[in-house]
């Protein structure tokens, strides 16, 4: 904390463009509360591949691209019983939601909007809030409880999201390294590949909507959440399905694969096999215990 | 990375889920075996301590010698927790503890590449007398993180009970499968991943319980 009240000194102190402080309180009514809602703007000039870390417990992050080296912070507090820490340290900025005593869920709220450079690496925390982040090109870290995740239009960069069960939602990532862990939350994957696409989760249900790339190394895997992945005509990957307790269901005919690294296949429990054309397919496995696991192709359009 | 990278690197991950670890890993099944030899071990070696938790002064001795060696550093987000210093003190050291367990092994195991089979054999003894004991599946402690959660946000409590049996399901049927065909590499990585759902569990509540 002192370190951040230290990076605030030096950001007052003239290293950064502007300090817009109070700009406006809104009134808000809250049943047997009155909570005054005050807007705040922070702006940093930093380089290329600059770092953005935001711990917001309570409330949501927004990230979006911006012009130039500069990140803008636009904050929503929603009770003077949290404050705005922020500093620039290095290349990274590091914003955190400082709940003071008495605060709660809906006093300790912030919202921020949050514009960054294309490349910056992104670090987002929050327990219950919603966590976006969309047309970037640095690394994506998101985490939170019951934080709803979503991610769109997002290239070429390493995307973790760790939930408990908050759903996640990527959407439009491309050539990206992926990594989800929700324990319970829904997880959607459209237009997503990359060279490593892993999704694991304990209860949670995981849906994909995509042709699976051309290199990459798909794996889904949840104990007793439902795995469907929906693939166009075109899609070539080697396929490895299999449920130990569950159903699999595959609606595409795949072609025996020669070498399988399932010893025994099981009709209506596992099958092993590959589509399209081989010689540029990926790899897919898709793995449950007791869920249900289906394979299907996209209906025309 | 290379083979002994992959050993190094274990001190700061030893579950070997990086990115950089798991593509080494997908490219070299003796060490994609290792990590998952090395992690049920280490496990297992959680369970060992609900039968005999090692005087606070073992930890401590642990720590300072971690210290001296360089092997660990002051986390940054450990200094938040005075609060919590003496409930979880054996959580916090059995990371470092394991990972120095599992660095230990591998380095053996790198100079001793015939033990590993019998290493694997010891895996699969170790894991079957787990099946018969379902709420000891790992050596995280669930009613210390159910305790916590209930003082810091008692609202959660049974969520977090029931994310719990669900995760503990999951590690228990991992290591059935496991025990069934000790080769299934399939199965070994989902014991891994089973393994880090709970930890991923422990480590968002901890977070939670900062606030």
């Amino acid at each position: 904390m002192h370190r951040m009240r230290k990076g605030f000194d030096e950001f007052m102190g003239g290293r950064t463009l502007q300090v817009a402080a109070l700009s406006a309180v809104l009134a808000g009514t809250i049943p047997g509360t009155l909570l005054a809602q005050t807007h705040k703007e922070y702006r940093f000039n930093v380089g290329p591949r600059a770092g953005l870390s935001v711990n917001n417990p309570y409330g949501s992050v927004s990230v979006r691209p911006s012009t130039g080296n500069v990140i803008v912070i636009n904050a929503v507090l929603f009770s003077d019983k949290v404050e705005v820490d922020n500093a620039l340290v290095g290349n990274r900025v590091e914003v955190v939601s400082h709940l003071l005593p008495g605060s709660d869920a809906q006093s300790g709220r912030i919202d921020y909007e949050i514009l960054a450079p294309a490349d910056a690496s992104v670090t987002l925390h929050s327990s219950s809030g919603t966590l976006h982040a969309e047309k970037l090109q640095g690394d994506v870290s998101m985490e939170g409880a019951g934080a709803t995740v979503d991610v769109r239009d997002v290239t070429s960069a390493h995307v973790r999201v760790k939930t408990l069960n908050g759903p996640v939602t990527l959407t439009n990532v491309q050539d990206g390294h992926i990594e989800v862990d929700s324990l319970t939350g829904k997880v959607v994957l459209r237009s997503v590949n990359g060279p490593f696409v892993q999704v694991v989760s304990t209860s949670g249900e995981i849906s994909y909507i995509g042709d699976f790339g051309d290199h990459g190394d798909y794996r889904f895997t949840s104990h007793s959440g439902n795995i469907e992945a929906v693939v166009p005509d075109s899609t070539s990957a080697d396929v490895t399905v299999r449920s130990v307790r569950g159903e699999v269901h595959d609606d595409i005919h795949l072609q025996p694969k020669q070498h399988s690294s399932i010893p025994t296949i099981k009709e209506g429990v596992a099958f092993v096999g590959t589509m399209g054309r081989a010689a540029v397919s990926s790899t897919v496995v898709l793995r449950s215990f007791s869920g249900k696991i289906h394979l299907r192709k996209r209906a025309a359009e | 990375m290379t083979c002994v990278e992959l050993h190094e690197s274990l001190v700061d991950n030893e579950t070997g889920s990086s990115a950089e670890q798991q593509a080494h890993i997908k490219n070299c099944s003796e060490c994609a075996k290792l990590v998952a030899d090395l992690l049920v071990i280490a496990y297992a070696a959680g369970d060992l301590r609900a039968v005999h938790e090692p005087h606070p002064r073992v930890w401590k001795s642990i720590e300072t010698t971690l210290r001296r060696e360089g092997l660990i550093r002051q986390r940054r987000s450990l200094s938040l927790l005075p609060s919590l210093s003496s409930q979880w003190s054996w959580a916090r050291w059995m990371a470092p503890a394991a990972a120095l367990l599992l660095i230990t092994l591998g380095i053996y195991l790198k100079q001793n590449p015939q033990s590993k089979n019998a290493i694997s054999e010891t895996t699969a003894e170790v894991t079957r007398p787990a099946e018969t004991v379902p709420d000891a599946a790992t050596g995280l402690n669930d009613a210390d993180l159910l305790q916590e959660i209930a003082k810091q946000s008692p609202a959660l409590q049974e969520q977090y009970a029931d994310n719990l049996r669900h995760v503990n399901q999951y590690i228990q049927d991992a290591k059935n499968v496991v025990a069934a065909d000790p080769t299934d590499e399939e199965a070994r990585r989902s014991l891994m991943e089973a393994y880090q759902e709970k930890s991923m569990l422990f480590e968002l509540a901890l977070d939670r319980s900062l606030q």
